[in-house]
C-alpha cells in the first residue's frame, strides 16, 4: 500500500496549485476552478486520514461528501454571479471588478 | 384673643395673596378691597396682640414643619415687644399705602396683581418679624425680597424697571448668600435653628468666639444687603423704578429696615462680638455720609428720598454698632412713618406733575398742593431732626448712644451727618415747594384727590407725634423701658444737654442756612461748591463711581469668568475631550480603508499570507 | 401593582403600534389614556407606600433564567417610590406637551412609551440584570427620538448622547459582572447581593465604575457635555423626560447599586465624589451664565442642580442624602416645566436666542408665569420645592464638608444671576415688533404646566409627606453605609 506521506504530498501539491491559481489568475472562472482544486485537496486529505488512521470511523469520508455537496452548491451560485457579471460588464476579469473598495 | 393669634396676621395676608392672585379679575375692585381688608384685619389684630404682650409678657409658639434625619425644622414664632413694634409699623404703613394705592394705581392694567403682590409682601414681612427660627427668618427674608423684586419690576415693559428689579434682587441676594452661610455656620456649631436655643448656648459660652465672630459678620453682610448699607446700597436708588407707593412701603419703611431688625434681633449674639460691632458702626457711619452726600446732588425727587433712606439706615446701623439697640429700633419706627409720609407725598406730587419726577421742573407747589406741603414739611422737619417732631427724639437717642459708647469723635461725625440731612431736606423743600414754578406742569399742578390725601394725613400723626412714645407718661415709662435689650437695662429717654443742644442747634441752623442758600442761588447745587471743588460734585454726580465699579466687575470679572468656563467646556472638555475621540476613530478608519482595494486577488493574498503566518506561529510555538 | 406600572407604557406602545398612522387622534388619545393610567398607578404606588414600615414593598418575583439566577423581581422603597411618582407626573405632562407633534406621530409615541417602560422598570427592578436591561431600554429610544424629531444639530446631539450613555453603561456592566462573579451566589438579586460583604479592595476598585458609569447619565463633571447638546437637540417632551427623569436614573443607579453594594467603596472615594459634585454645581452655574440659547441655559442649570444631588449623596449623611433625593424630585418637576415653557416659546417664535427675544410677557403672560415659577424654584426661593431640598443638602454638606456647602450656596446665588438675567431679557422689557402676533400657551399646555407648578408649591410648602417617604428609604441606605443611629 502506498504510504500516507505520498497522499499528503499529492494533496499539498494540489492545494498549492489551487492557491497559485486563485492568486494569479484574472479570469473569474479560472479562479473558481482553482478554488475547487483547493477543496479537493482537502477532500483527499480527509479521506486519506480516515483510511490510514481510523478505518472504523467514516467521519472523514462523510465530511468529504458534505464538502463536495457544498462545493457544488457554491459553484452554482458563483457561476450565476459570474454570468451576471459577464452580462453587465462583458468581461469576467476580476481586476476590473473593484467597486467594493474605499 | 391675644398673642396666640399672632400667626393670623401673616396668615390673612397670605390668604388674600392667594385669592387675589388666582381669582382677582373676578372680584370687586379686582381684589384690591380684599387685600385692603386683609391688611386692615391684620392692623386690628395687632392691637389685641399688643395688649396681650404688654399685659402678659412675650410668648413663643412653634410647630414642626418637616424633618429629615436628625434635623427637625420647626415653624417658630415669637411675639415679644420688638416684634410688636415692627408689627405695628408694618401693618399700619401697609394699610396706609394700600389705601393710597387704590387711587394712585387706578386704571393700571395689572391693578389686581399689584394688590396681590402687596398682600404677599405684607404677609412675608409680618412673618419675618415674628420668626423665632433662623430658617423661617431666611425663608421670609427671601419672600420679602421676592415681593420687592416683583413690585420694582411691576412695570416690566420698561427696560429700566426690569433692570432695576434684577439689580435689587441680585445685590440683596449676595447678602443673602452670606446670611445663609452664617445661619448654617451657627447651625453647625449649635445643631439648631431656634434663636432662643442659640442665644442660650452663646450666653453659656458653648459657642466658640470664632464661630460667633464669623457668623455675626456673615449675618451682618446679609443685613447690609437688605438694608442698603455701603457697599451694597446701589440697588436702592434704582429700585425707585417701582410705583411710588411701593417705594414708600418697601424701600423706605419696612423691607429695607429688615436688616436693622435682623441685627437687633440677633443682639445677644452681636454683643458677644465687639469687633463685629465696630464694623457695624463703621459701615453705618460710612453709609450715613455717602447717602447724605448723594442726596444733596440728585435731581429726581424719589432718588433724593432713596439716598436719604440709605443715609438714615446708616444712622440705625451706627446706633446698633454703638449698642444703642433701642435707639436704632426707635429710629427705625419713626423713620418708617415719616419716610413713608415723604414718599406718599412725593407720589402725590408726581401724580400732580403728570409723572415728572425732576425737581428742577417743580417749584412753587406750596400753594397748589397745600395738603401735601403740610405733610412734606412735617415729615421733612422730622427727617432733619427738628424738635418736637418724631425724628428729633429718635435721632437724639441714636446720637446719645454713639456719644455714650463710641466717644466724641464718632459723635461729631454723627452730628455732621445730621447737618447734611438738614441741608438736603432744606434743598428738597425749597426746590419743590418754594420759589416760582419752573415748568408748565408745575404751574398747572392740582392737589391729589381725597383718596390719596387721606392716608397721607393719617400718617402725619405718627410722623409728628411719635416722639411722645419716647417720653414717660402715666404707667408708661418711655420707649427705652418698653423695649429692653438684655443684657442692658431699661434706659428711659432723657434730654442730655450734650446731645440735645448741639444737635438741635446744628440741625436748625443748617436747615435755615440751606433754605437761604437755595433762595439766593436758586440753583440745584450750591454755586459755592460748584466753583470751589468741582471734582467733588462730579464724583457725586457719578454716584461716587460705585455703579461703574460694579458694572466693570460684572462685565470683566463675573461674565468673563463665566465665558471662560463656557469656553473651557466647549474647547477643552467637548472639542478636545469628546469630539477628538470621535475624530481619532474616524481618522484611523480613513487610513485603514486604503487596504480595501476591491480587488479579489488582494483579499485572497491577505487571507493566504495571514493563514500562513498563523500556521507558522502555531508550528514554532509548538 | 408594580408589574402593571411597567406594563402600562409597554402596552401603550403595543397598542399604538397597531393603530394605523392615518388616525393621529386615536394615537394621541391612546397615549393620553395610558399616561393617565400610568400617572394614577404612580400616585397609588406613592400613596400606598407605607413609610412607617420602610423597606422594599409590593415585592413580586418570577423566575426567568434559573441557571444564571436571573429573576424578574420588582419592589419599591422610599427612594424609588418618589421616583415612580416623578416619572408618572413627567410622563403625563410630557404626553400633553407632545400634542402638537405632527411628524411620524405613531413612531414618536411608540418610542416615547418604550422609553418610559425602561424608566419605570429601572426604578422598580430589584434584580440587577433587569435593572440594567431597563436602564438600557430607557437610553436607546433616545437616539431615534432626538435624531428624528429634534432640532439644532440633532444628529450630532443624538449620537453624542447615546455614545456617552452607552459608554457609561459599559462601565456599569463590567462592574455588575464583577459583582456577580465576586459574590458567587449565582444570583443577580440585589437584596441578596446587598448582604454580601465585598472585600475592601474590591469595593475600592469597582465603586468608581458605578460612580462614573451611572454618573455619566447624572451629568457628572466632566462627563456632562452630552447634556447641553442632547437637550438642545431633543424635542420638547423628550427634553422634559430626559432632564426630568432620565438624569435621575443615573443618580438612582449610584444610590441603588453603587452605594448599596459598596458602602466602603463610597467612603473611600467620598472626597473625590463630593469634589466632583462641587465642581458640577459651580461649573454648571458659571457655564449657564455665558449661554445665549434658552435650552443650553436650562441644560447647564440641570448640570448644576444634578451637582447638588450628587453633593447631597456624597455627604453620606442622612439629611444630605434626603435632600439629594428630594432635589431629584424637585429638579425633575422643575426642569420639566422649564423645558415645557422653552418648547412653547420655540414653537411660537422659532428661536431660542435670548438676545432676539424680549418682552414676551406682553403676549405670553401665562407662559411667563410658568417660567418664572420654574426659575424661582431653581434659584431656591422658599415656598417652592427647590428651597427645601437645597437647605437639606446644604445642612448635610455643612456637617461634613463645609467648603462644599459654601460653594453650593454661592452657586445658588449665581443661579439667581442667570435666571433673572434670562427673565429680564426674554420676558420683560418692551415687546419686539417681530413678536407682535405670537400666541400665548394653549390651554392644554397651561394645564400641564399648572400641574407641575402645583407640585412645586406643594413640596415647597408642605414637604412632610414627601420627606417621610424619602426618609424611610434614606434611613435604610444610611444604615447600610453605617451612618444611621
Amino acid at each position: 500500500m502506498i504510504e500516507l506521506e505520498y497522499v499528503l504530498f499529492l494533496s499539498a501539491v494540489l492545494f498549492s496549485l489551487g492557491l497559485f491559481g486563485v492568486l494569479a489568475r484574472r479570469n473569474a472562472v479560472m479562479i473558481l476552478l482553482a478554488i475547487e482544486l483547493m477543496l479537493n485537496a482537502v477532500n483527499i486529505n480527509l479521506v486519506a486520514f480516515t483510511v490510514y488512521l481510523s478505518p472504523d470511523l467514516l467521519v472523514g469520508i462523510i465530511f468529504a461528501i458534505f464538502i463536495i455537496t457544498v462545493a457544488a452548491a457554491e459553484l452554482a451560485l458563483a457561476l450565476a454571479i459570474v454570468l451576471r457579471l459577464y452580462r453587465t460588464r462583458s468581461s469576467v476579469n476580476v481586476d476590473e471588478v473593484n467597486l467594493m473598495r474605499w | 384673643m391675644g398673642m396666640e393669634w399672632a400667626w393670623l396676621l401673616p396668615a390673612v395676608c397670605t390668604g388674600a395673596f392667594v385669592v387675589v392672585a388666582a381669582l382677582g379679575r373676578w372680584l370687586p375692585g379686582r381684589g384690591s378691597l380684599l387685600a385692603i381688608g386683609a391688611i386692615g384685619t391684620a392692623f386690628v389684630l395687632f392691637w389685641f396682640v399688643m395688649a396681650d404682650v404688654v399685659g402678659n409678657g412675650p410668648g413663643s409658639f412653634s410647630r414642626a414643619w418637616f424633618d429629615s434625619g436628625d434635623l427637625t425644622v420647626r415653624l417658630g414664632m415669637r411675639v415679644d415687644k420688638l416684634a410688636i413694634v415692627m408689627l405695628g409699623l408694618v401693618s399700619a404703613v401697609s394699610l396706609a399705602v394700600q389705601v393710597y394705592s387704590l387711587r394712585y394705581m387706578r386704571g393700571d392694567p395689572r391693578f389686581g396683581w399689584y394688590f396681590a403682590l402687596h398682600s404677599l409682601f405684607a404677609a412675608s414681612m409680618l412673618a419675618l418679624v415674628l420668626a423665632d427660627n433662623l430658617l423661617v427668618f431666611y425663608i421670609t427674608w427671601e419672600l420679602v425680597g421676592l415681593g420687592s423684586y416683583l413690585l420694582i419690576g411691576f412695570w416690566w415693559e420698561r427696560r429700566s424697571a426690569s433692570e432695576a428689579a434684577k439689580k435689587a434682587f441680585i445685590t440683596t441676594r449676595i447678602g443673602d448668600v452670606a446670611l445663609l452661610i452664617g445661619i448654617l455656620v451657627l447651625f453647625k456649631a449649635t445643631g439648631t435653628f431656634e434663636l432662643s436655643q442659640i442665644f442660650a448656648m452663646a450666653q453659656a459660652g458653648e459657642i466658640s468666639q470664632t464661630t460667633i465672630n464669623l457668623s455675626t459678620v456673615l449675618i451682618f453682610i446679609g443685613a447690609a444687603g437688605k438694608s442698603a448699607q455701603f457697599p451694597f446700597h446701589v440697588w436702592l436708588p434704582d429700585a425707585m423704578e417701582g410705583p411710588t407707593p411701593v417705594s414708600a412701603l418697601i424701600h423706605a419703611a419696612t423691607m429695607v429696615a429688615a436688616g436693622v431688625y435682623l441685627v437687633a434681633r440677633m443682639a445677644p449674639l452681636f454683643v458677644l462680638a465687639p469687633g463685629v460691632l465696630d464694623l457695624v458702626a463703621f459701615i453705618g457711619l460710612t453709609t450715613v455720609f455717602i447717602g447724605a452726600a448723594l442726596a444733596m446732588v440728585q435731581t429726581d425727587i424719589k432718588r433724593i428720598l432713596a439716598y436719604s433712606t440709605i443715609s438714615q439706615l446708616g444712622f440705625m446701623m451706627l446706633a446698633l454698632g454703638s449698642l444703642g439697640f433701642t435707639a436704632a429700633i426707635f429710629h427705625l419706627l419713626a423713620h418708617g412713618f415719616f419716610k413713608a409720609l415723604l414718599f406718599l407725598g412725593a407720589g402725590s406730587i408726581i401724580h400732580a406733575m403728570h409723572e415728572r419726577q425732576d425737581i428742577r421742573e417743580m417749584g412753587g407747589l406750596r400753594s397748589r398742593l397745600p395738603a401735601t406741603w403740610v405733610a412734606f414739611v412735617i415729615a421733612g422737619l422730622a427727617l432733619a431732626g427738628i424738635f418736637p417732631l418724631s425724628g428729633f427724639f429718635s435721632k437724639d437717642d441714636v446720637l446719645f448712644s454713639v456719644l455714650d459708647n463710641r466717644g466724641v469723635v464718632w459723635f461729631a461725625a454723627g452730628l455732621i451727618g445730621s447737618v447734611l440731612t438738614a441741608l438736603y431736606v432744606a434743598r428738597l423743600l425749597y426746590l419743590v415747594f418754594l420759589g416760582e414754578p419752573r415748568s408748565q406742569a408745575a404751574r398747572e399742578a392740582r392737589e391729589a384727590p381725597l383718596g390719596m390725601t387721606l392716608p397721607v394725613m393719617a400718617l402725619m400723626a405718627p410722623a409728628a407725634g411719635l416722639g411722645l412714645l419716647a417720653l414717660a407718661w402715666g404707667d408708661y415709662d418711655g420707649f427705652g423701658s418698653f423695649l429692653v435689650f438684655l443684657p442692658f437695662g431699661s434706659r428711659p429717654f432723657e434730654f442730655h444737654g450734650a446731645v440735645f443742644w448741639p444737635s438741635l442747634a446744628l440741625a436748625f441752623s443748617a436747615f435755615l442756612m440751606g433754605l437761604s442758600m437755595y433762595r439766593q442761588t436758586g440753583g440745584v447745587a450750591p454755586a459755592l461748591v460748584r466753583r470751589r471743588i468741582p471734582w467733588l460734585l462730579t464724583a457725586l454726580d457719578n454716584k461716587l463711581y460705585l455703579d461703574h465699579v460694579y458694572q466693570w466687575t460684572v462685565d470683566h470679572v463675573v461674565l468673563v469668568g463665566s465665558r471662560l468656563v463656557a469656553l473651557f467646556d466647549r474647547a477643552v472638555v467637548n472639542d478636545a475631550g469628546v469630539d477628538a475621540t470621535g475624530r481619532a476613530t474616524r481618522w484611523s478608519g480613513l487610513v485603514l480603508r486604503y487596504h480595501e482595494t476591491g480587488l479579489v486577488s488582494t483579499y485572497m493574498l491577505t487571507i493566504a499570507v495571514t493563514a500562513m503566518v498563523i500556521v507558522l506561529i502555531v508550528i514554532t510555538t509548538g | 401593582m408594580l408589574l402593571i406600572l411597567v406594563t402600562v407604557p409597554a402596552t401603550a406602545a403595543g397598542v399604538i403600534l397597531v393603530i394605523p398612522s392615518s388616525r393621529p387622534g386615536a394615537i394621541k388619545g391612546t397615549a393620553l389614556l395610558f399616561a393617565t393610567v400610568g400617572l394614577a398607578f404612580s400616585v397609588m404606588t406613592f400613596v400606598a407606600y407605607d413609610h412607617a414600615e420602610a423597606g422594599f414593598q409590593f415585592q413580586r418575583q418570577w423566575q426567568w433564567i434559573e441557571s444564571l439566577g436571573v429573576t424578574v423581581h420588582f419592589g419599591v422603597d422610599g427612594i424609588s417610590a418618589i421616583m415612580v411618582l416623578l416619572t408618572g407626573i413627567v410622563m403625563f405632562t410630557g404626553v400633553v406637551m407632545s400634542w402638537s407633534i405632527e411628524k411620524r406621530l405613531k413612531e414618536y409615541f411608540f418610542l416615547f412609551m418604550i422609553l418610559l417602560t425602561g424608566v419605570y422598570g429601572t426604578f422598580v427592578s430589584l434584580d440587577l440584570f433587569f435593572l440594567f436591561f431597563f436602564y438600557e431600554l430607557a437610553v436607546l429610544p433616545m437616539y431615534l427620538l432626538i435624531a428624528v424629531w429634534g432640532s439644532t444639530r440633532k444628529e450630532y446631539g443624538a449620537l453624542k448622547l447615546v455614545l456617552y450613555l452607552v459608554g457609561g453603561s459599559v462601565l456599569v456592566w463590567i462592574a455588575l459582572i464583577a459583582v456577580y462573579a465576586e459574590a458567587s451566589l449565582g444570583t443577580f438579586n440585589l437584596l441578596a447581593l446587598q448582604e454580601v460583604e465585598f472585600a475592601k479592595d474590591f469595593q475600592n476598585i469597582f465603586f468608581p465604575l458605578f460612580l462614573i458609569g451611572f454618573g455619566v447619565l447624572a451629568g457628572l463633571w466632566p462627563f456632562h457635555t452630552w447634556s447641553p447638546d442632547g437637550h438642545a437637540a431633543a424635542p420638547t417632551a423628550v427634553s422634559m423626560l430626559h432632564a426630568g427623569v432620565l438624569m435621575k436614573l443615573g443618580a438612582y443607579g449610584i444610590i441603588r447599586v453603587g452605594m448599596t453594594l459598596f458602602p466602603e467603596g463610597v467612603a473611600h472615594w467620598q472626597v473625590l465624589f463630593i469634589s466632583l459634585a462641587t465642581v458640577n454645581v459651580v461649573y454648571g452655574s458659571l457655564a449657564a451664565m455665558a449661554q445665549r440659547d434658552l435650552k443650553y441655559i436650562v441644560a447647564y442649570s440641570s448640570v448644576a442642580h444634578m451637582g447638588l444631588v450628587l453633593m447631597g449623596l456624597a455627604t453620606l449623611e442622612r439629611t444630605g442624602m434626603s435632600g439629594a433625593v428630594l432635589q431629584m424630585f424637585s429638579h425633575g418637576i422643575m426642569t420639566a416645566l422649564f423645558f415645557a415653557v422653552v418648547g412653547i416659546i420655540y414653537d411660537r417664535t422659532h428661536t431660542r436666542d435670548i438676545d432676539l427675544l424680549q418682552g414676551l410677557s406682553k403676549r405670553m403672560g401665562l407662559a411667563a408665569v410658568l417660567f418664572i415659577f420654574a426659575g424661582l424654584t431653581s434659584l431656591g426661593m422658599p415656598g417652592l420645592s427647590g428651597f427645601v431640598a437645597e437647605v437639606l443638602v446644604f445642612v448635610g454638606a455643612f456637617r461634613t464638608f463645609p467648603v462644599a456647602g459654601v460653594f453650593g450656596v454661592i452657586a445658588a446665588m449665581l443661579t439667581a444671576v442667570y435666571i433673572l438675567r434670562l427673565i429680564a431679557k426674554v420676558f420683560y422689557g418692551p415687546l419686539d415688533d417681530r413678536w407682535q402676533g405670537i400666541q400665548d400657551a394653549a390651554r392644554h399646555e397651561v394645564f400641564a404646566g399648572a400641574l407641575l407648578v402645583i407640585m412645586l408649591v406643594l413640596v415647597g410648602v408642605y414637604p412632610t409627606p414627601f420627606l417621610d417617604v424619602i426618609n424611610s428609604g434614606v434611613d435604610t441606605l444610611a444604615a447600610g453605609l453605617g451612618v444611621g443611629e
